[in-house]
């Protein structure tokens, strides 16, 4: 059977670890330069091996082992990780292990002991509790930035989930998805007061519990509705929905990120972008959406050994190495708006570099996500181009404050808001 | 075992704080590593993939910060090991009150001198990392044969260091120029070209002379893997990129799409007999037409050309037909010499009685796979097919002794898979390569084995002794992995001796024996 993740299911996993150090690059093949080679944004900034994919697979073992408890130290290495995802596509492409899983078990062991999450996530939790943003804004204004203009169709068998980020601090996101969607003419709803919180930020720092609670509340606010498709301008929740959801309960509904919304609708000729916009720009793919948003499929089924060694899962069980993100879609959008030019940076799609803000680092080491996110838009800039456009709200916010550290000229934009430039200018 | 408080502060003030640690959350984990599993079993200390813990890791940035480190252990009677990219056991420590130097932080890629095809490295450049960077030049290097992830430097100056393209690029040893070497007691030796006194002279061009030439006291065949001091900068061999030099790959892991560059073709032969096999290798080789040359196993066929444990099962019954195949790789500049080159395959498969099932579309690797040969990444798909792999023999002679050795390993080898220990190959699972165009060709031979298992890493570690014994009773070349005191006390005499030299060196350049012996030798006899 498959784990339901728990830390003791891993330990035969954990104990194949090669302590290669692949995890710590890109995928082999894929190294074009020196400058732009690694994949872990924790063993860049922090160095020792523990701050690693593999090393927090023998810290796994450790704990397993009784080697080591849930000091201070180890809660530390356990949560200065992005969570990106990186060191799984890049042992994966050799090896069967599940250095993000391990990780993850790692931290909702840290929870159940009580010795995580960080203080910063503890008080983050109880206001996604309270008030169901983890920002403690109050749940009545959560739609606020909804413009008079957008007119919504209480019926509607489509419903845009906005997500507690775009709803409070990166409404410029929220206000360019409704727009494009009201010019394609889609009839969508919103949740109102039962939208919550997708969860997210509760389970990336290992509280189970409280987000088990999470996702059962919005799937079935979905469901009575009778919403058949979901759409979701950020990658977190769009993750979340498609992986993490699925682990918790089955549900009918489609779930689409705004990029594969806007791609059809684009493909369907009901958005025709007319405005040139003559710029470079570079995207960036947030792990969420790219490799962490490959869907998880549900496995049953036995692992027998074989000649030996050879451990073979009957059927076969889809590992997860990050090929079925959503890459396409955001790129595809980019080329139907006139004028702009593609350029990619050298880590791309399933081997991004992570911006940096995910798996509760924005919060807990502020620090540590802007060294991170400089990484990133380094390698924009090395591109040329000038714009640079993403897909999720929390990269925005991430990857705009490096761009202000930095005094960059590089002009950051949501993929809805690239869009709606060109179709009605300025947005 | 913890440092005191002031050999501590010493050593932080040389890195600052951000670069030591003592921390357990730290220290447990550097004493894990691939193949610890087996050291320990060999060595009566039980079954655990943990070895010693480290008394501290340190992270130097420098040159100079290395040396005082080291004259700071000397000082404060500390041990040390360095190393780079850190895979495999002798990465671990062997003694307590030892402080691993990790030297990730010395990550750069000095100089690239295309005029006299040298590069200058640090420790922790990895493999791929300097190619990429070569490959913008048009030239390419030897690629460390244990992964293109892997520290170029201590393969050069510390390890074997075979790889898939020692036809053209030989091993490790033949590569390293000069050489920037902290030694155990914290004094700086430079070799090569690099120790010429004149400074308008010195440079990094050649590891012999002029200047001081100690590359076998440095290295010899096996390297002294962290028991000699730290080497802190190398000069590298290049040579030019073997075919078009681009570097096109698109796509998604583990399906990549690789633009095949221009002028580069694999070949994938078989052979009905090894005494066939054996002939063609060096037939080929004379006629120095590949880039890669080697034989696997059937089985290693089948993991070196699947990216899946699935995949692998699928097909493996295509190449389980297979007898003896040879893995050979074309490479050019232009068009006529790949022409020439696929000729004179072409003749000598005809004339060696071989069956090229390239061209009769038996074996078509895809162009992901010619990425990983130009990357060396082709024997890392062991760790894919089975949980764990590791060597044994490990000879470097000629091919007669390489295909004795491979025939005189199946019966013992296949003892074991019949056990349940290894896994099974029909004890055909061997590596043999050739060096610089059949001048020298090297064997080493693969065996899959379950790290999670007891029974199995046991019978792994059996084994290892009965293929060491063998290399010695049968008269092949020194073995692999005779590492440590112990196994030199056991195999020096029995091989003229080496091992009282070996420790001649060693009390040389470390009298106190601060640089971590456990797989090197000790300055004195039954010392720890």
């Amino acid at each position: 059977m498959e784990p339901t993740r728990t830390l003791e299911e891993y330990r035969q996993l954990a104990s194949r670890c090669l302590r290669c150090s692949l995890c710590k690059f890109i995928p082999q093949v894929a190294i074009k330069s020196q400058e732009f080679s690694t994949i872990c944004p924790s063993i860049d900034r922090y160095n020792f091996h523990n701050y690693s994919g593999g090393g927090r697979l023998i810290t796994a073992l450790c704990i397993l082992s009784n080697k080591l408890q849930f000091s201070p130290d180890v809660v530390d290495v356990v949560y200065k990780c992005t969570e990106c995802g990186g060191c799984d596509v890049s042992c994966k492409y050799l090896n069967t292990l599940e250095p993000l899983e391990v990780i993850q078990a790692l931290r909702e062991k840290a929870v159940e002991t009580g010795a995580g999450p960080m203080l910063v996530h503890k008080v983050y939790i109880q206001k996604v509790q309270e008030v169901h943003n983890p920002y403690g804004e109050k749940h009545g204004q959560r739609f606020a930035w909804l413009p008079d203009d957008v007119k919504l169709s209480e019926n509607a068998p489509v419903a845009y989930f906005v997500g507690c980020t775009s709803a409070y601090r990166r409404k410029e996101i929220a206000i360019a998805t409704a727009r494009v969607l009201q010019a394609a003419g889609v009839r969508f709803t919103i949740l109102g007061e039962d939208e919550f919180c997708c969860g997210s930020p509760v389970l990336r720092v290992g509280d189970k519990k409280a987000f088990t609670d999470i996702a059962r509340h919005n799937i079935q606010a979905i469901q009575q509705r009778g919403i058949k498709q979901v759409i979701m301008s950020c990658a977190g929740c769009f993750s979340t929905f498609c992986v993490e959801y699925k682990r918790v309960a089955n549900y009918k509904f489609k779930v689409f990120h705004t990029s594969q919304y806007f791609a059809r609708l684009l493909k369907e000729k009901k958005l025709i972008p007319k405005i040139a916009i003559p710029k470079i720009v570079t995207y960036h793919d947030p792990c969420h959406l790219g490799r962490c948003g490959e869907p998880y499929k549900r496995w049953r089924g036995i692992t027998l050994k074989i000649l030996t060694v050879i451990k073979l899962t009957i059927p076969p069980k889809h590992l997860r190495r990050g090929q079925h993100g959503v890459y396409q879609p955001p790129r595809d959008v980019i080329r139907q708006v006139p004028g702009l030019k593609l350029v990619e940076m050298e880590r791309n799609q399933g081997y991004a570099y992570c911006c940096g803000a995910g798996g509760g680092v924005k919060s807990a080491f502020p620090d540590f996500a802007l060294f991170t996110s400089k990484n990133r838009v380094k390698e924009a800039k090395r591109t040329g181009a000038e714009i640079l456009v993403s897909a999720c709200p929390f990269c925005a916010t991430n990857l705009q404050d490096a761009i202000r550290e930095e005094g960059n000229t590089l002009q950051y934009h949501d993929i809805s808001e690239i869009l709606l430039k060109s179709l009605q200018g300025g947005a | 075992m913890t440092l005191e408080p002031e050999a501590y502060a010493a050593l932080e003030q040389v890195v600052g704080p951000e670069n030591i640690s003592a921390k357990e959350a730290v220290t447990q984990v550097y004493g894990y590593n691939w193949g610890v599993e087996l050291l320990n079993l060999q060595q009566g200390k039980g079954f655990s993939p943990f070895a010693t813990t480290p008394a501290a890791v340190v992270l130097p940035g420098s040159t100079a910060e290395v040396q005082q480190v080291v004259r700071l252990c000397n000082r404060y009677e500390i041990n040390f090991k360095a190393f780079s990219t850190g895979f495999g056991p002798w990465n671990t420590v062997s003694r307590p009150r030892t402080i691993l130097l990790d030297l990730r932080r010395m990550n750069h890629i000095v100089e690239i001198d295309e005029k006299n095809l040298h590069v200058v490295i640090e420790p922790y450049v990895t493999g791929s990392q300097m190619q990429a960077e070569l490959l913008r030049r048009g030239l390419n290097c030897h690629m460390p044969g244990a992964g293109p992830q892997v520290s170029a430097l201590a393969s050069s100056t510390s390890m074997a260091g075979p790889g898939f393209t020692s036809p053209v690029t030989g091993y490790a040893a033949r590569n390293v120029l000069g050489v920037e070497w902290v030694l155990p007691t914290g004094d700086i030796l430079r070799l090569g070209s690099l120790g010429l006194q004149d400074p308008d002279h010195a440079d990094w061009y050649t590891g012999d002379g002029p200047g001081p030439s100690l590359r076998g006291i440095m290295r010899g065949f096996m390297g002294a893997m962290g028991g000699l001091g730290v080497f802190t900068r190398v000069a590298v061999k290049l040579y030019p990129f073997p075919c078009t030099p681009k570097w096109e790959v698109e796509g998604n892991s583990p399906d990549f799409a690789f633009r095949v560059p221009d002028f580069i073709r694999y070949h994938v032969l078989d052979y009905k007999t090894y005494e066939a096999m054996d002939a063609a290798m060096r037939k080929i080789e004379e006629e120095e037409i590949c880039f890669m040359c080697f034989h696997t196993s059937p089985y290693g066929l089948g993991a070196i050309f699947n990216h899946s444990v699935w995949g692998f099962v699928k097909q493996i019954l295509k190449y389980l037909f297979l007898k003896h195949p040879v893995v050979t790789m074309l490479t050019a500049h232009s068009q006529r010499e790949i022409d020439y080159k696929e000729k004179a395959l072409a003749a000598l498969v005809n004339e060696t009685g071989g069956r090229d099932l390239t061209t009769h579309k038996q074996v078509v690797p895809r162009g992901v796979s010619y990425a990983e040969a130009l990357r060396c990444l082709l024997g890392f798909h062991g760790f894919l097919i089975g949980t764990s792999f590791q060597s044994t023999h490990g000879g470097l002679e000629t091919m007669t002794m390489c295909s004795n050795m491979i025939q005189a390993n199946i019966p013992l080898k296949k003892a074991y898979i019949k056990q349940k220990a290894l896994g099974p190959d029909k004890g055909q699972g061997a590596w043999c390569t050739s060096y610089e165009h059949g001048h020298f060709f090297h064997a080493e031979f693969p065996a899959m084995y379950d790290q999670t298992s007891e029974t199995s890493c046991q019978g792994m570690v059996d084994y290892m002794d009965k293929c060491d014994e063998m290399d010695l009773r049968e008269h092949f070349a020194s073995p692999f992995f005779v590492v440590g005191d112990k196994m030199h006390e056991k195999y020096g005499p029995e091989c003229t001796n080496y091992h009282v030299w070996l420790r001649k060196i060693k009390e040389a350049l470390d009298p106190q024996n601060r640089s971590d012996p456990g797989f090197y030798i000790s300055s004195k006899v039954n010392q720890e």
